[in-house]
């Protein structure tokens, strides 16, 4: 009995020793797999099933004013290649060029290479993604990446700008504000299971990258269309080499649309001359020529060295001075000065001139903002040329008194005119109105911002009474009216400078008109600038009615309420016009109509179907709103029995 | 003796029910063990499919956004003035008013 305990005892004893040798055995070998090698082995082990997965940034969307989409970021799939990996890189070749359409000898290049990694197409189309990816060639991949689309095509081109193959803005607002508008990038630790199928356990927050900024411009897409559509007709017609047009609000410095002729596409910037890229409204200077004469204006009327009414004589036309003789395109005796700009009377201009020290006119060049970069945010801006008084010979004064000798970028010309238009301050210009984040946050707002004052408003409304006249019947800018507004502007032909044999080519001129409507109360301020016509090529020709039909559909777009409205189609202006009731009957008076009606303040077209409606004839003269009736309202119908209206603009 | 012997089985029986208790005390914390075993793995399991879940889910909601965007990109080209002119030129044979066509009123 008790030797079979002991056998019992021994048999526990030996089995638990063996499992205690086996636990032991399992616990260094966990010791040694955990402890001394665990580093190394979850490092191969993570290898195999977990993967960084990299968000690379996504670029804000560009929007207009009124959130019309400009630029808009994608994913697009690139195709690269490890050539190393690639089998029978000859059967391949020819396949690859077919479905990515590219030169065979181009593919060849890129298999041939020596490097791990090379990229054989990036940003293709979805076509050819799927042409690739049906190959089903191993050594062959994609890569997602984000891809730039400028839906409007070549509008704006030159103001938008595009990025290059990494998403870094290159040009235009793209580049301006390049850091506001790039997301930022992330990356994640990803498992994927034995099929390569990805299991999101973790890391799932850090995949929340948020994208780049929105930016909203201040450019309006309906008058951007507006105006590139009359600058080419324009510059077809004229046979010019180039053109800009560039409209402002004149009391912010919003610009609201800027086009530079040839039109560039953004969409194909690689297969365009660098060039074609340029900004030349921002960018390049030019030799304004006449429409400079407004800045002379503004400076002798602010210095009190000339009033409106002062007349200067203008040498019919021929004016030896500093050892050179002025012209003008027409001959005249004696003007006022405010015919001297109406005319636009180089030799009259070169007399104010003379009446003022050349630091003066300096002063007042430099005050306007010539000579320095408006502030506009878009990159490349140019200062313009303006040299120092002391360098001025006196045929530099009498030349930058009709805008010779000077250059002056666009923008700058027009913003000196935003400051006539609006009272006589300087303002900054701006095509960026804010920066919206992916949350909505605002992160930039562009409020309009003040220069300085350059001339007062005194001054102001003179010249631009004087700017008036320009656009009126004997003015050289009447081509420019806009029919229902007063429009306020100036005409320039402008000499171009012959690089080769220096001095001016005779052949080779700029033709410009800029101007603002309403001249009173304006709403815009347009220039319209044509580069070698060779039709035509004066600016009140080619130039001012371009101005016309985009001041006309702008306003329209604007909604602006005409100041002086149209007279209803088959009555000219001015007109002496008798309207009869509508059934034809000559009626003095609707019956129950006991003393004259008050037509007083009525416009043209309400006068009309009020004198209808009450079947009344009446006799309407001039232009505009009712200043004057006969019989006067409320008093009795007289033998005369119509009522005759006066109208003024 | 009688008395001896009925003393030993009472703590024989006594060392029984305690060994039995001890048994059915080790069982249940196996079982517990085992539960614990079984509650990790179903838990582990349970993790991978919201994993895959939520990687199809990421895909799509991915996918859509994409979609969304391709679309408003669509939609702003077919919008854009130039097109928008030449259809209502060509296939509606719209012109631009003449002068006295528009009326603005305040």
């Amino acid at each position: 009995m008790r030797r079979g305990l002991k056998a019992v005892r021994f048999r526990l004893g030996l089995t638990s020793a063996i499992f205690l040798m086996m636990f032991l055995a399992v616990g260094l070998r966990a010791f040694q797999l955990q402890i001394l090698q665990g580093e190394k082995l979850m490092r191969l082990g993570e290898r195999q099933h977990l993967q960084e997965w990299i968000i690379l940034p996504r670029r804000g969307s560009m929007l207009d004013r009124s959130g019309e989409p400009l630029a808009i970021s994608l994913e697009a799939q690139s195709v690269y290649v490890r050539p190393q990996r690639l089998k029978k890189p000859e059967v391949v070749a020819p396949r690859l060029a077919r479905a990515l359409d590219m030169s065979l000898s181009q593919v060849r290049r890129s298999l041939n290479r020596k490097k791990p990694f090379v990229w054989l197409k990036r940003q293709v189309t979805p076509r050819e993604a799927k042409g690739v990816r049906a190959l089903r060639l191993s050594g062959v991949g994609m890569y997602y990446e984000p891809k730039r689309y400028y839906p409007q095509g070549r509008l704006a081109g030159q103001v938008i700008g595009f990025v290059g193959s990494d998403s870094q803005g290159l040009e235009g607002v793209e580049r301006y504000y390049d850091t506001y508008f790039r997301g930022e990038s992330g990356s994640s630790v990803i498992e994927r299971d034995g099929l390569g199928r990805m299991v999101m356990a973790q890391g799932v927050g850090e995949l929340d990258i948020p994208p780049g900024a929105n930016i909203h411009m201040t450019l309006d897409i309906t008058i951007q269309h507006l105006v590139e559509k009359q600058l080419e007709t324009a510059i077809i017609k004229s046979r010019a080499k180039a053109g800009v047009a560039l409209m402002v609000e004149p009391f912010t410095g919003e610009v609201l649309a800027l086009a530079n002729y040839p039109f560039f596409n953004p969409n194909r910037f690689a297969r365009l001359p660098s060039h074609r890229w340029r900004n030349r409204a921002v960018t390049d200077s030019y030799e304004p020529g006449s429409t400079f004469k407004a800045i002379l204006a503004a400076a002798a009327l602010e210095e009190g060295i000339v009033g409106k009414e002062d007349i200067f004589y203008c040498e019919y036309g021929r004016y030896a001075f500093g050892g050179k003789v002025i012209h003008d395109t027409k001959r005249h005796g004696w003007l006022p000065f405010s015919k001297i700009i109406e005319y636009s009377s180089n030799i009259g201009a070169v007399k104010v001139a003379e009446k003022m020290k050349k630091e003066k006119y300096f002063q007042y060049i430099q005050k306007f903002g010539f000579g320095q970069t408006t502030g506009i945010d878009l990159p490349g801006e140019a200062n313009g040329l303006v040299r120092r008084p002391s360098r001025w010979s006196r045929m530099d004064l009498a030349a930058h008194a009709f805008g010779q000798g000077i250059g002056v970028t666009p923008i700058q010309l027009v913003m000196a005119y935003a400051a006539i238009a609006n009272g006589g301050i300087l303002m900054r210009p701006y095509v960026v109105q804010r920066v919206v984040g992916p949350r909505g946050e605002v992160l930039l707002t562009n409020q309009p911002r003040i220069v300085r004052r350059v001339i007062s408003e005194k001054t102001a409304r003179v010249l631009t009474s004087i700017l008036k006249k320009v656009v009126r019947e004997g003015g050289t800018g009447v081509k420019a009216g806009v029919e229902g507004f007063q429009v306020a502007g100036k005409t320039g032909t402008a000499q171009k400078a012959d690089l080769i044999y220096g001095g001016y080519a005779p052949e080779k001129k700029v033709v410009s008109f800029i101007g603002f409507v309403p001249a009173d109360d304006p709403r815009l301020v347009l220039l319209v600038l044509l580069d070698e016509p060779q039709d035509k090529a004066y600016g009140g020709l080619a130039a001012a009615p371009v101005f016309r039909k985009i001041a006309r559909g702008t306003l329209r777009h604007l909604r602006a309420m005409p100041e002086n409205p149209e007279p209803p189609p088959g009555i000219a202006a001015g007109d002496l016009i008798r309207v009869k009731p509508k059934n034809g009957k000559r009626l003095k008076r609707a019956e129950g109509v006991s003393g004259v009606p008050d037509f007083l303040g009525l416009s043209m077209r309400e006068a009309i179907t009020k004198a209808r409606d009450m079947k009344l004839q009446v006799e309407i003269q001039g232009n505009g709103y009712v200043v004057r009736q006969s019989p006067t309202p409320g008093s009795n119908w007289g033998k005369r029995g119509t009522l005759a209206l006066t109208l003024q603009g | 003796m009688g008395y001896d012997s009925a003393q030993e089985a009472r703590v024989r029986g006594k060392r029984q029910k305690r060994g039995m208790q001890n048994i059915f005390v080790m069982i249940i914390l196996g079982l517990c063990f085992i539960s614990m075993a079984l509650l990790q793995v179903w838990l582990r399991l349970q993790a991978v499919h919201l994993g895959y879940v939520l990687s199809t889910t990421t895909k799509l909601q991915k996918q859509l956004k994409q979609e969304n965007r391709e679309l408003r990109l669509e939609l702003a080209t077919l919008t854009s003035p130039e097109l928008l002119e030449r259809m209502a030129r060509l296939r509606l044979g719209l012109r631009v008013p003449e002068k006295g066509q528009v009326v603005v009123v305040p």
